[in-house]
């Protein structure tokens, strides 16, 4: 076989992949603008007059704009936390080289998340903190501060080790250095690292089934209750899905080339 | 220059409060599980020590070895699809640098999404009734499935609906391994007339040994502990056929609130995933090269 060959049989299996991979999201965009006849219809309706209406009745038979600010707060939060924590944290391991601080948290990576669950559960309830979004944030930063030092580390790894050293004979202190020299470089790194915990945060699932309450139920919590309620409105369902969907997809789409080995916490390199 | 213990020391502050915050959040509830699971504990009331008597009641529940054994089946059929059809969707996205691009961007999309929204829009796809899987089947003159509402089934379309969430993932990390040969082991081989075939089965595949390891080890994390999509799409059904650990011990928990005996099913889950990724660890240095 001949290379142009070879070439266009690549062309047409990466094809094949791309439409494996963008059908079923394709069908839950199309179901969402369906009107409630054609979304059940079967065989299934291909062409139809596209509507927003499961749209309006997703604002106006559920609160989700309120579990969309409920997501908002606790993502924003934990990855504020995340932030805060994690860089001096990535900072200080990358200097010292002293590792075991951003070793322990990928703990939170490897134990289910019910292990933390139970006593969280436990404790927040002694605390009166559950349905609160301090449970909420707090938790959720379980999971952004170790993608903050992770993606972080590499950053700092990369700032030369002689301008650390020269601005401390300068006088510089090791806060100051942090602040005024070192995290002006690794702002790239940091972009990267708010987004992808931004995303991960958004996505969890777990914590909030149950550390929320009616009145701090995030979108993916009360997404539940959606599948609960849509086995009889798909359209409304796949609306929902929609919406949820859409902030982690444009942000990651934003970081697409660090998104690989950001996720892998460490593991891969480049 | 070696740091002074001064400037050690106020590096030392800088990460004490993320060491705070994982001895919080983290190490101390992974302790406090322990110690639950060694006791009969009863929210708001006395609970006491219990030796191993959790553990015991576990290797004697047959709900608990049916966990295992899907959690088990679920794990090595995922990871052997992930594996497959990563490394082969990175071969061809390596042979085709122009479309590489564009597809790349695409191919970020499933693993960003959230895995509750992946389970809702299957969910719709594979209707037994109504979904559109079931149509095509029936259009190429294939038999219906039952897909998630069957027993025999649910496990194998957990694992396609994984597969095709985090094939794309595997994929970009294969092709990272791909694009890191050393080119002049290739064009050795090929002036000395090697088949395709012979050069990814005797160059590519052992070159690509310890990336596609630490492949495994990322997706091993997460399908020992599966939870999301299932707790959104059968929560464990139909009856305990898609009932892993992580499930079990999740209602155990919070709906039938056995916190200790909760605790010793996660206790043991966690010992699980810890010993997959140490055998793994070794299994990566074994193929280094």
């Amino acid at each position: 076989m001949s290379d142009k060959w070879l070439c266009r049989l690549n062309a047409l299996q990466l094809a094949a992949v791309a439409m494996a991979i963008l059908l079923p999201i394709a069908w839950m965009v199309l179901s969402s603008f369906k009107p409630a006849a054609d979304v059940t219809a079967y065989p299934p309706q291909f062409w139809f007059m596209p509507t927003l209406e499961n749209y309006r009745q997703l604002f106006e038979t559920t609160p989700f704009a309120r579990y969309t600010w409920n997501s908002l707060v606790v993502t924003g939060g934990s990855t504020a936390i995340g932030i805060v924590l994690g860089v001096p944290a990535a900072y200080a391991v990358s200097w010292t080289r002293v590792t075991w601080p951003a070793t322990v948290t990928l703990m939170a990576r490897m134990a289910p998340g019910t292990l933390f669950l139970l006593p969280w559960y436990v404790m927040f309830r002694e605390l009166d903190l559950i349905g609160t979004y301090t449970a909420l944030i707090v938790t959720h930063a379980v999971i952004t501060m170790p993608i903050v030092i992770w993606v972080l580390l590499p950053f700092f790894d990369n700032i030369p080790r002689s301008v650390l050293e020269s601005a401390q004979v300068d006088g510089c202190g090791v806060f100051r250095i942090l602040w005024r020299i070192a995290l002006p470089l690794v702002m790239p790194g940091l972009v990267v690292s708010a987004i992808l915990a931004f995303v991960f945060s958004w996505n969890y699932f777990l914590f909030a089934l149950v550390l929320s309450s009616g009145d701090t139920k995030t979108l993916i919590a009360a997404s539940f209750n959606f599948v609960g309620e849509g086995s009889t409105n798909w359209g409304g369902l796949m609306a929902a899905a929609t919406l949820i969907a859409l902030p982690p997809l444009l942000l990651a789409f934003a970081v697409q080339r660090r998104l690989v080995s950001g996720l892998a916490l460490g593991a891969v390199k480049g | 220059m070696s740091l002074s213990i001064g400037t050690r020391g106020r590096l030392a502050t800088l990460s004490a409060p993320a060491v705070i915050f994982t001895l919080l959040l983290i190490a101390f509830p992974f302790a406090y599980t322990f110690w639950l699971s060694l006791h009969d504990f009863a929210m708001g009331g006395d609970s006491t020590f219990d030796g191993v008597a959790n553990y015991a009641r576990m290797l004697a529940d047959p709900e608990f070895w049916n966990g295992l054994k899907i959690t088990v089946v679920l794990y090595v059929l995922s990871l052997a699809l992930q594996l497959v059809l990563g490394t082969y969707m990175a071969l061809l996205l390596h042979g085709s640098r122009r479309l590489s691009g564009a597809l790349r961007t695409l191919m970020i999309s499933p693993f960003v999404l959230p895995p509750v929204v992946v389970g809702m829009m299957w969910l719709v796809v594979l209707d037994p009734s109504l979904g559109v899987a079931n149509w095509l089947l029936e259009s190429l003159g294939l038999p219906p499935s039952e897909w998630l509402a069957s027993p025999q089934w649910v496990i194998p379309t957990v694992a396609l609906i994984d597969t095709w969430q985090w094939t794309p993932y595997v994929a970009l990390i294969v092709l990272g391994g791909l694009q890191s040969l050393p080119p002049n082991v290739y064009e050795a081989a090929q002036i000395d007339g090697a088949s395709r075939a012979r050069i990814f089965w005797r160059i590519t595949l052992p070159m690509l040994m310890p990336t596609l390891v630490t492949a495994a080890i990322l997706r091993s994390v997460d399908l020992l502990r599966f939870f999301d999509i299932i707790y959104i799409t059968t929560q464990g059904g139909p009856g305990n056929a898609s009932n892993t650990l992580n499930i079990y011990g999740f209602r155990q928990g919070f709906e039938f609130f056995q916190i200790g005996y909760a605790s010793a099913l996660m206790v043991t889950l966690s010992a699980i995933v810890l010993g997959a990724v140490i055998a793994m660890v070794r299994a990566r240095k074994a193929v280094a090269w």
